[in-house]
């Protein structure tokens, strides 16, 4: 007798890598969404600043967008800058 | 003529009058008149009041002499008929010659309406007959004399006069002042006071049919001839309907003719049917009442109601038909109303208390003549007792069927929705032939459906009706009518021996058919929860039997109104399948080794609630895989991780023994199990090792060990275990030994097969060991999220509201989801009172105020 695997389909899901359990925005759970969206995951992503704080992407451009000069990260005031991998 | 002139002019009228009186008396008469002798009383009576300053006068009394004496001969003629038809037809001959005439003798007197002249000596020598009339005259004149052209009024109502007569139609060209002068003299007359002033009536009507002299000759006759017979002309013409209704032919015109002398008689400007109306239609509705209230009775009695319904209906056309016959159209609607009195209303109750029969043995035809009955008696008596029965009916036939075949349809679904489809289509048959798709009888079944559909009688699920926090556990049954449509959904949607037997039609149809019944399902999240587990089943075992079918459904859910954010993580689930395929072509294209790899990563948020992860060791072979993927993954998306969900994961595993070769599909967990063996294929293994083997917990390696040794319906099992008489999965001990049935073969048709495919997942767990309850559970809890989120949007914008307002707003926002019972309503507004949302208003306890 032999068994051998012939195919194999895995499951997953998946989960942000944040360094932090909440949005320092709105509060809210990285795991769930910010206050406007509905669906977590790929419809609300999340984004890193150099800083590496990080915040639901809809939050922070808000936040961004209410700063008139210096656009500083809410967390350590330090200039935003988003951070590409 | 000319010699006349130099005459004094009280003779005039003398000289001239006798010769004329003669036309006079052709005309009644209806006798030849040449063209020369009609021009001639034009003339004279011109001539007349155009010398003689009291003429006018003299000749209308004169004139009316004349008439009284016609109608009196005439009358004298009617009353020496004795049977009722003779009587009838002289009365409607001397009648329509009369009428004839009232129509053109008035035109050479048209003199009389304009002269001024009239007025001192007609108000003089208003004498006898008719006051109302010498009176009408006189104001006629009057106001002829206020309008501003009285000097030329005698030479242009000479002329007009003259002119209507050789055309002998209607001068409606009569100049505006005669007109309105006339109609005033009319209406003034009609009001029975003869010196009022001409200020009444402006209506524009036929110049001879205002005429004085016309009104004369209509009063007198009616004065002198119609008001002595009118009651025996009226019995007379009755007793020939009556006798039309007993089925014997009679002229019929006889009663035509009556009625019309009866509306032309009038001459009351304002209201020409008066004299119809206030005799005529009166007997003739009193008449039909009481034929049809004896005969009624009678045929009942006779023939029982149900014939009787016939007649009824039989009858109603036929004096409707009658009606256009011998009836003005102003009297259609009360005779019908009189006929529906007699004919329905006063049997209301014997019809109605037949409905329940006949519904239950549908008998369409005698129920749509029932509602085309009912149909007519105001305000929906009939109609509302009828839906009464239409919906108890439904509601106890269609319980009694689900009662009666509940063996079969608790336990399949496809035959509980299939008959639960076929009791519809039954009664929406019933309701489109017998009731022709009304729209109350429509809501009177709806109504019924829905308390089939949602009855618990028959099987139901307990739900917790709170969490069971303080230990107690209410339970409030719902009917499980939900959780079956899912099912029946999902085995169209799979590939199963349903879904290929079908077409793609069918499928179509039987999936608008689930909709349907859908519709009347109070508790829609329940269905929604698990067709969204059926779907996940599917999707991830790729087992829909149509994908695009799949997504149709999905679209026509959000048509019927379900919730958009369900409706939406639906989408995205299919989404997420897309998007884990893409990714697959990737991989593999990345590392070439890889292509019996597939994965699917979903969003966790979209499917159906995935209980926590169950750790388990996997075989070699994948334990090898499972960092290159993570790795490709997290090149792809940075700042995310993959959590694997292992008792989701499945795949086909090749099975060879001496017998075959065999491929399974098989879940992960089971691959796990089964692969404990690859390394010594003949021993026999403890529970106890194979969990130190698999690392799986307790109740997931039973579930799995049990899925092996006993999957259902296959004749040898993959695996054996001893001792062999064990019947539960609990009943596994450390020390119960497994090993391999090296006889496994798959058996079709009592053969064994040395090749072929085999399905051991069954049904795939989605869910760890959490039971039913817990999973029910879960649906209350959601709905108390539901109810109360619901609640603090509407109080955020009405800010004020009672409590009755609420729970209305409430159940419209929730109908699409699930029925809120009260009590849950009132705990969550407690529970939302406690947590300082909303407070009750301090005069007002059923008032709520929002808090921000």
């Amino acid at each position: 007798m032999k068994v051998t695997i012939k195919s194999w389909t895995g499951v997953a899901t998946w989960r942000w890598i944040a360094n932090d359990e909440n949005c320092g925005i709105c509060r809210m759970s990285f795991e769930s969404t910010c206050p406007e969206c509905a669906l977590p995951g790929d419809d609300c992503p999340l984004v890193w600043g150099v800083c590496s704080h990080c915040f639901h992407m809809h939050c922070i451009v808000k936040w961004l967008n209410l700063q008139p000069l210096n656009k500083q990260c809410p967390m350590c005031r330090q200039s935003w800058k988003f951070n590409v991998h | 003529m000319l010699r006349a002139i130099g005459k004094r002019d009280r003779d005039i009228f003398e000289e001239v009058w006798p010769d004329k009186r003669r036309i006079v008396l052709k005309l009644l008469r209806q006798d030849t008149v040449s063209q020369r002798e009609w021009q001639d009383l034009f003339f004279g009576v011109h001539f007349v009041c155009l010398w003689d300053e009291k003429g006018a006068a003299k000749i209308y009394d004169c004139l009316q002499q004349d008439i009284v004496e016609f109608i009196v001969q005439a009358q004298s003629q009617v009353q020496a008929q004795r049977g009722e038809q003779a009587l009838l037809a002289t009365y409607i001959v001397e009648w329509r010659k009369f009428f004839t005439q009232s129509n053109y003798l008035p035109l050479p007197f048209r003199q009389l309406e304009q002269s001024p002249q009239v007025k001192p000596s007609s108000s003089g020598s208003s004498s006898s007959a008719s006051v109302s009339a010498s009176g009408a005259s006189t104001s006629a004149a009057a106001a002829a004399a206020a309008s501003s052209c009285s000097g030329q009024a005698g030479k242009s109502g000479g002329s007009t006069s003259a002119t209507a007569g050789a055309s002998t139609s209607a001068a409606a060209a009569a100049a505006s002042t005669s007109a309105s002068t006339s109609s005033a003299a009319a209406a003034a007359a009609a009001s029975g006071s003869g010196s009022t002033s001409s200020s009444t009536s402006t209506s524009k009507k036929n110049p001879t049919e205002d005429s004085p002299v016309r009104k004369l000759m209509l009063d007198s006759w009616n004065k002198h001839i119609f008001h002595d017979i009118k009651h025996r002309l009226q019995e007379s013409a009755m007793k020939i309907v009556h006798a039309e209704r007993n089925g014997d032919a009679y002229d019929a015109q006889l009663v035509v003719g009556v009625r019309e002398s009866y509306v032309n008689l009038s001459s009351n400007a304002e209201d020409k049917l008066e004299i119809y109306r206030e005799n005529f239609e009166m007997a003739y509705l009193k008449a039909t009442a009481e034929f049809y209230r004896l005969k009624s009775a009678e045929q009942q009695q006779e023939n029982g109601v149900l014939a009787y319904m016939k007649y009824a209906d039989s009858k109603l056309r036929e004096e409707e038909v009658r009606a256009k016959r011998y009836l003005e159209p102003s009297s259609f609607s009360i005779l019908t109303y009189t006929l529906v009195k007699v004919l329905i209303v006063d049997h209301l109750n014997s019809i109605i208390a037949e409905c329940p029969a006949l519904i239950r043995d549908y008998e369409t035809e005698r129920l749509n003549l029932m509602f085309r009955l009912m149909d007519r008696v105001m305000h929906g008596v009939g109609v509302e007792a009828m839906m009464g029965d239409l919906q108890r009916h439904i509601m106890s036939a269609g319980l009694a069927d689900m009662l009666s075949a509940s063996e079969v349809i608790t336990q399949d679904s496809e035959k509980y929705v299939e008959r639960l489809l076929e009791l519809f289509n039954k009664f929406s048959d019933l309701v489109r032939n017998a009731f022709n798709d009304d729209p109350r009888f429509l809501t009177a079944r709806d109504i019924a459906f829905k308390t089939v559909v949602n009855d618990t009688s028959v099987f139901k699920m307990e739900l917790p009706t709170s969490i069971a926090n303080r230990g107690v556990k209410y339970t409030a049954p719902e009917s499980k009518c939900p959780e079956l449509l899912a099912n029946y959904c999902d085995m169209l949607l799979r590939r199963t021996p349903l879904s290929k037997r079908l077409t793609s039609e069918q499928i179509d149809a039987r999936l608008r058919d689930v909709l349907l019944v859908l519709k009347y399902v109070n508790n829609k999240d329940v269905f929604m929860r698990y067709h969204k587990v059926h779907l996940t089943r599917r999707l991830i075992l790729g087992t829909s039997a149509d994908s695009e079918k799949e997504e149709d459904i999905v679209e026509w859910l959000r048509e019927v109104g379900m919730p958009a954010d369900y409706v939406n993580r639906l989408a995205r689930m299919f989404q997420d399948i897309k998007v884990s395929e893409d990714l697959n072509t990737q991989f593999r294209t990345s590392i070439s080794r890889h292509d019996a790899i597939n994965i699917k990563i979903l969003n966790a948020g979209a499917w159906a609630r995935c209980s926590e992860r169950v750790s388990v060791s996997l075989p070699i072979e994948l334990e090898d895989y499972i960092p290159d993927v993570e790795e490709f993954y997290k090149k792809k998306h940075s700042g995310r991780k993959l959590q694997w969900y292992h008792h989701m994961s499945n795949g086909t595993i090749t099975f060879v023994n001496n017998f075959g070769r065999y491929d399974l599909d098989v879940t992960t967990f089971q691959m796990a199990v089964l692969f404990a063996w690859n390394q010594r294929q003949h021993d026999k293994i403890s529970y106890e090792n194979l969990r130190l083997a698999t690392e799986l917990p307790d109740p997931e390696l039973r579930r799995t060990l049990w899925s092996l040794v006993a999957f259902p319906k296959i004749k040898k099992q993959i695996l054996l275990m001893e001792p062999a008489a064990i019947s539960s999965p609990k009943d596994f001990a450390e020390n119960t030994m497994f090993y391999i049935n090296q006889e496994f073969a798959i058996v079709k048709n009592g053969k064994s097969q040395r090749r072929g495919k085999l399905n051991l997942i069954g049904r795939l767990q989605l869910s760890t060991e959490r039971s039913q309850q817990e999973d029910n559970q879960s649906i209350v809890q959601l709905r108390i999220l539901r109810t109360q989120e619901a609640i603090i949007k509407i109080m955020k914008v009405r800010k004020r509201m009672n409590n009755a307002a609420l729970q209305g707003e409430l159940i419209d926002i929730l109908k699409n989801m699930f029925l809120p019972s009260k009590k849950m309503i009132k705990e969550q507004l407690e529970w939302l009172i406690e947590n300082k949302y909303m407070r009750r208003d301090d005069d007002d306890i059923n008032m709520f105020i929002y808090v921000a």
